[in-house]
């Protein structure tokens, strides 16, 4: 096994070389850049051209490229390696690395959230096949899929928030306590709450999907053929086999979470990565942007070496 | 409806049982009134083409029998007890304890999560309730019984480590380690290739030998019925065609469908170019022909076989649904007027309506 991840990371090298090409092509080939917006009449064309010195913008994009791909690695030590943001002049490193708690902590929130109601529910639904409940189950996570994140996050704030004043309208921490875990937790309730419910709306169904393909199967009929409870033969027999392919599809979806909580990071603004991604795009920060594309690259390939080894850890067919 | 003819020292009863399936399409009556009895520690061989419903036969008896199937008439008798009216959990009581069932599919019947010595063990602490540790060393014991070599070691083994024949060891050990009164075997030996259902078959029949008990051995393969039966039951289309001891149903068979399975076992030494085989295929199960089920398909078909012939028996211990003669010749019936006749007078000779 260790030698199969060790293969695995050295075989993601040229593909994380590849994306850095691909990203940074991409965002320096599109039009314009971001000090068109200082373009006026009140500003010197001779200040513009200044700040396109300042951040290397002047020299051909191949340089450009290398020099930005060179410093890069070095971001474990000098946390200027990602160069600066065009928007505020800070170290990108730094910017990204200070929001990386708050994303993890919403993140991880919602995702263990989503796991501990979908999975039941799925269950439910497929033991239950055709029942009432799994008709009123089916009605509300087919309107959960469909609502729109953001519709969903701000929704939720005008009753939760703005009405019944329950929980604060935006933020991580009550100014002033700052680091206190009961309000962070008060700030986490909606955000959460509104990744959860997208979350428990399709995950419900891939575990009802799963479940329902595997009770199925013959060596189903053998448990009952046993004599065993029903209950055994669902939470033993037929629930590790169902969640072979959702804890497999749970590895490859890491890295869309980042861009899923953007959304709601913004509607409640959640100081977390996908906050800071979404600004940074539509202010054409570059050196944010690719930093960005970069670090969903390694997710990708992270993500997907995760799933391959819980595939192994789940089912004993599976052997590197 | 009228009893079969009732035999002394029966361990399994089933007397007109329906199990019907409820689809979009309509009702597919998979098991349509079928009797039959086996005795304690014989072993009844059932017959009959794809889809003539001896699975779901067999799934009844263990009340297996999942939506949109249901069983909708008949009674199932284990000894003294009406298995279909024990509640769930003293049916699963009965289940892998006094009647045991090993399947078609050793491939997939297994649990390929979880090592082969811990889903026998499963069964053997659930029925005789010892502790797991004392049920995985019964299960290894089991598993040499089957003729598995180095069995500590195969238990801790997943079913993906085994081959198919290994397998369907594995299945039997399983079935076996409770001691059933009963086992019901669907297709043991279907997808194993020849030696190794030879060495299958012989270990079912040492086993019979050493545990006494009685076996419905489910297989479209006379020579594996020859082998192994001491009564046979052929089903056609949900329902018994003929039904006697094994010699007799090889040496006189009486219904043309039993005729025409026979006819189409290759023999040996036998200068036949062509093996002979049942013309047509077997009715649609939502749209079935009116009168008798084969006679679309009958080298015999005759005016009279319109009306559904009923379960006769043509000889003691010999069941029949054919219109016939016991001797095999066609009635002597002429007129529309004669024929009903004859259809009354066969209806009081009926076993079963
Ligand atoms: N779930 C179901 N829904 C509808 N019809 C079914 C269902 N299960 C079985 N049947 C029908 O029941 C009939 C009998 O099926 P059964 O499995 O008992 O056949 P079989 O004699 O065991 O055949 P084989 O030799 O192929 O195993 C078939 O016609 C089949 O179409
Ligand atoms: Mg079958």
């Amino acid at each position: 096994m260790a030698r199969y991840v060790v293969r695995r990371l050295i075989q993601a090298i040229p593909i994380i070389v590849g994306i850095s090409i691909i990203a940074f092509f991409i965002v320096y080939s599109a039009p314009g850049d971001p000090f068109d917006r200082f373009r006026s009449n009140k500003v010197s064309p001779e200040v513009i051209a200044n700040l396109r010195r300042v951040y290397g913008l002047d020299q051909p994009l191949p340089i450009q490229f290398v020099k930005w791909f060179t410093a890069f690695w070095s971001f474990p030590f000098d946390n200027t390696a990602w160069g600066f943001s065009i928007t505020d002049g800070l170290p990108v490193r730094d910017k990204i690395f200070e929001r990386i708690p708050s994303t993890l902590q919403l993140m991880g929130t919602s995702l263990i959230l989503t796991i501990i109601i979908a999975i039941p529910v799925g269950i439910l639904g497929a033991v239950k096949q055709y029942s009432i409940a799994d008709k009123v189950i089916a009605v509300i996570t087919t309107i959960g899929y469909a609502l729109p994140t953001f519709w969903l996050g701000i929704i939720l704030r005008q009753i939760f928030a703005q009405q019944l004043d329950l929980f604060p309208l935006f933020g991580k921490y009550t100014f002033g306590k700052e680091g206190d875990i009961l309000d962070l937790l008060w700030h986490l309730a909606l955000p959460a709450m509104t990744i959860t419910i997208v979350g428990v709306a399709g995950w419900s169904r891939y575990m009802r999907a799963s479940m329902l393909e595997v009770l199925r199967a013959d060596y189903i009929r053998t448990a009952k053929a046993k004599g065993l409870a029903s209950s055994r033969v669902i939470f033993k027999h037929a629930l590790r086999n169902a969640l072979i392919p959702i804890v497999t599809l749970l590895g490859l979806t890491i890295p869309t979470l980042l861009a899923g909580a953007a959304i709601t990071e913004a509607v409640f603004s959640w100081p977390g990565l996908g906050y800071l991604g979404v600004s940074a795009v539509t202010e054409r920060d570059y050196p944010v942007v690719l930093a960005f594309a970069m670090i969903g690259g390694a997710m990708v390939i992270i993500g997907n070496l995760l799933a391959d080894i819980l595939y192994a850890v789940v089912d004993p067919r599976i052997k590197y | 409806m009228t009893q079969r003819p009732t035999r002394t020292g029966e361990l399994l009863s089933i007397d007109g049982l329906k199990t019907h399936f409820y689809t979009q399409d309509g009702v597919v009556k998979a098991v349509d009134g079928v009797s039959f009895g086996i005795r304690n520690g014989e072993t009844l061989g059932v017959v009959g083409e794809s889809g003539c419903g001896k699975s779901i036969t067999a799934l009844s008896v263990m009340r297996l029998i999942e939506r949109p199937g249901r069983i909708v008439a008949g009674s199932i008798r284990l000894a003294d007890r009406d298995l279909l009216a024990l509640s769930d959990e003293e049916m699963r009581d009965v289940r892998g304890n006094a009647i045991s069932m090993i399947f078609q599919e050793p491939m997939t019947s297994l649990n390929p999560v979880y090592p082969c010595g811990d889903q026998i063990a499963e069964a053997i602490s659930l029925h005789e309730g010892i502790h797991r540790r004392e049920a995985g060393d019964r299960a290894i014991e089991m598993l040499s019984q089957v003729g598995i070599p180095d069995a500590k070691r195969r238990a801790r083994e997943y079913p993906h480590q085994l081959s198919g024949g290994m397998r369907q060891r594995v299945m039997i050990a399983m079935a076996l380690s409770t001691n059933p009164e009963l086992l019901i075997a669907d297709e043991p030996t279907t997808a194993l290739d020849v030696t190794i259902q030879a060495q299958i078959l012989e270990l079912m029949k040492a086993l019979r030998e050493r545990n006494r008990m009685a076996i419905m051995l489910i297989t479209h393969d006379l020579g594996v019925i020859a082998e192994m039966a001491d009564d046979v039951v052929v089903m056609y289309s949900g329902k018994v065609v003929e039904s006697s001891d094994v010699n007799t149903v090889f040496e006189q068979p009486h219904h043309p469908y039993t005729k025409g399975l026979l006819a189409s076992i290759p023999r040996l030494g036998e200068k036949r170019h062509r093996l002979e085989v049942i013309q047509g295929v077997v009715p649609n199960p939502l749209n079935l022909p009116k009168g008798c089920l084969f006679k679309r398909r009958c080298p015999s078909a005759m005016p009279v076989c319109d009306t559904p012939p009923p379960l006769q028996e043509i000889q003691p211990g010999h069941l029949s649904r054919c219109w016939l003669t016991p001797a095999g010749e066609p009635p002597e019936i002429g007129a529309d007027a004669e024929a009903e006749t004859a259809v009354a007078a066969a209806a009081a000779l009926t076993v079963e309506a």
